[in-house]
């Protein structure tokens, strides 16, 4: 056998074991989430601390944050001070709306959470973890952008803190809200203003839209 | 009265029928939710489908699964649901398509490949090696003093 064949065959099997290790081993953060850039779900359910019904029809033609929470969830508590600093920051805003969705929690822990590390935005019950299902979502927390047309522009798995809270202000929820014409984009293919271009770092996915970076 | 005596032992025989034909209505939904979970790769464990596994997630999307089946959605359409949301990671077994023939295919590939080298190598170990030489045949004056020297030990 030649060098050549020894080493083309080294290759090929090292190759083939990171691709089964990869997918074996892998981290479902790195997944390529199937539904951004697709319609978001219609979601709708009590208000947890009111048990007023809410739902996404009422926040049609705006930019929606959707952050899954528990009360059990302790990286929840992480990013708890910074969803309230965000929602602080765009809640003037006319086309933005925040939205927590409560995932697979006992109401009165819910309730008492909230009570303990702050509540401005509404909270959406999900006790049994249908919306969750709905989301695709692996676990809590994970973040969503919808934007004004109802697609999902970003996910975030994990909690908001330093880059990832700076990336999602800077370049995802500003431009959205922003730029008038990210409501006509939808189905457009990529987007051609590179106003969402968030970092490739950590457990951020995009829309295919963002690959222009 | 006696003649109401039948009809009262037929209505014994008939409400336990239904009874019976509700059991294996829900049986049959069990089956099928069992079907289509153990289809379904528990996103959040390692190589577990979600019928098998005991993770919270797991649990919600055999509900899930279980309220379709209720509603009367096919295996497909279930199926074609959950694919939606996860993608073909989801999937127990990856759909035969794009990328994912190479989990398909590299098995038998890998397997065709090592055939091929191995009989090559063997091949090439067979050509190098030289041929069985006949035992040298013993010349009349060594067998000669084999035999004297047999004879002797007597």
């Amino acid at each position: 056998m030649t060098r050549t064949t020894q080493i083309t065959i080294l290759v090929v099997l090292l190759a083939l074991l990171s691709l089964f290790y990869q997918g074996l081993w892998g981290d479902p953060r790195h997944i390529p989430p199937v539904l951004v850039d697709t319609r978001a779900p219609v979601f709708e359910g009590p208000d947890v601390e009111s048990g007023e019904p809410l739902s996404s029809e009422q926040y049609k033609g705006k930019v929606i944050v959707v952050n899954f929470w528990a009360s059990w969830c302790q990286e929840c508590k992480v990013e708890h001070e910074n969803l309230l600093r965000l929602y602080d920051e765009f809640k003037d805003h006319p086309e933005f709306v925040m939205v927590g969705i409560n995932y697979q929690d006992e109401i009165p822990k819910a309730r008492a959470y909230l009570e303990r590390y702050g509540s401005s935005f509404p909270h959406m019950q999900d006790v049994k973890g249908a919306l969750a299902i709905d989301f695709g979502v692996y676990g809590v927390p994970e973040t969503f952008v919808i934007d004004k047309q109802g697609i999902i522009r970003h996910k975030w798995i994990g909690p908001i803190v330093d880059d990832v809270y700076m990336n999602l202000t800077q370049n995802v929820l500003t431009p959205l809200l922003s730029d008038p014409t990210s409501t006509l984009r939808q189905g457009s293919g990529p987007m051609a203003s590179p106003s969402i271009r968030p970092e490739r770092s950590g457990s951020e996915v995009e829309g295919r839209s963002g690959q222009s970076t | 009265m006696f003649r109401l005596f039948p009809i009262l032992i037929l209505l014994c025989f008939v409400f336990p029928a239904a009874g019976l034909a509700k059991v294996v209505d829900e049986t049959e939904i069990d089956q099928k939710v069992r079907e289509i979970a153990k289809t379904l790769r528990c996103t959040v464990c390692q190589t577990e489908n979600i019928w098998e596994s005991g993770a919270p997630l797991a649990h919600q999307m055999r509900q899930a699964v279980r309220e379709r089946v209720i509603q009367g959605q096919s295996t497909e359409e279930i199926r074609a649901y959950f694919h939606s949301r996860y993608g073909d990671y989801i999937m127990m077994e990856p759909p035969k398509q794009g990328i994912n023939w190479l989990i398909w295919l590299a098995p038998f590939l890998l397997l065709f490949g090592g055939g091929v080298l191995l009989w090559r190598e063997v091949k090439g170990w067979v050509m190098k090696t030289p041929a069985p030489q006949p035992p040298p045949t013993l010349d009349e004056t060594s067998r000669r003093r084999i035999e004297q020297e047999l004879h002797q030990d007597k």
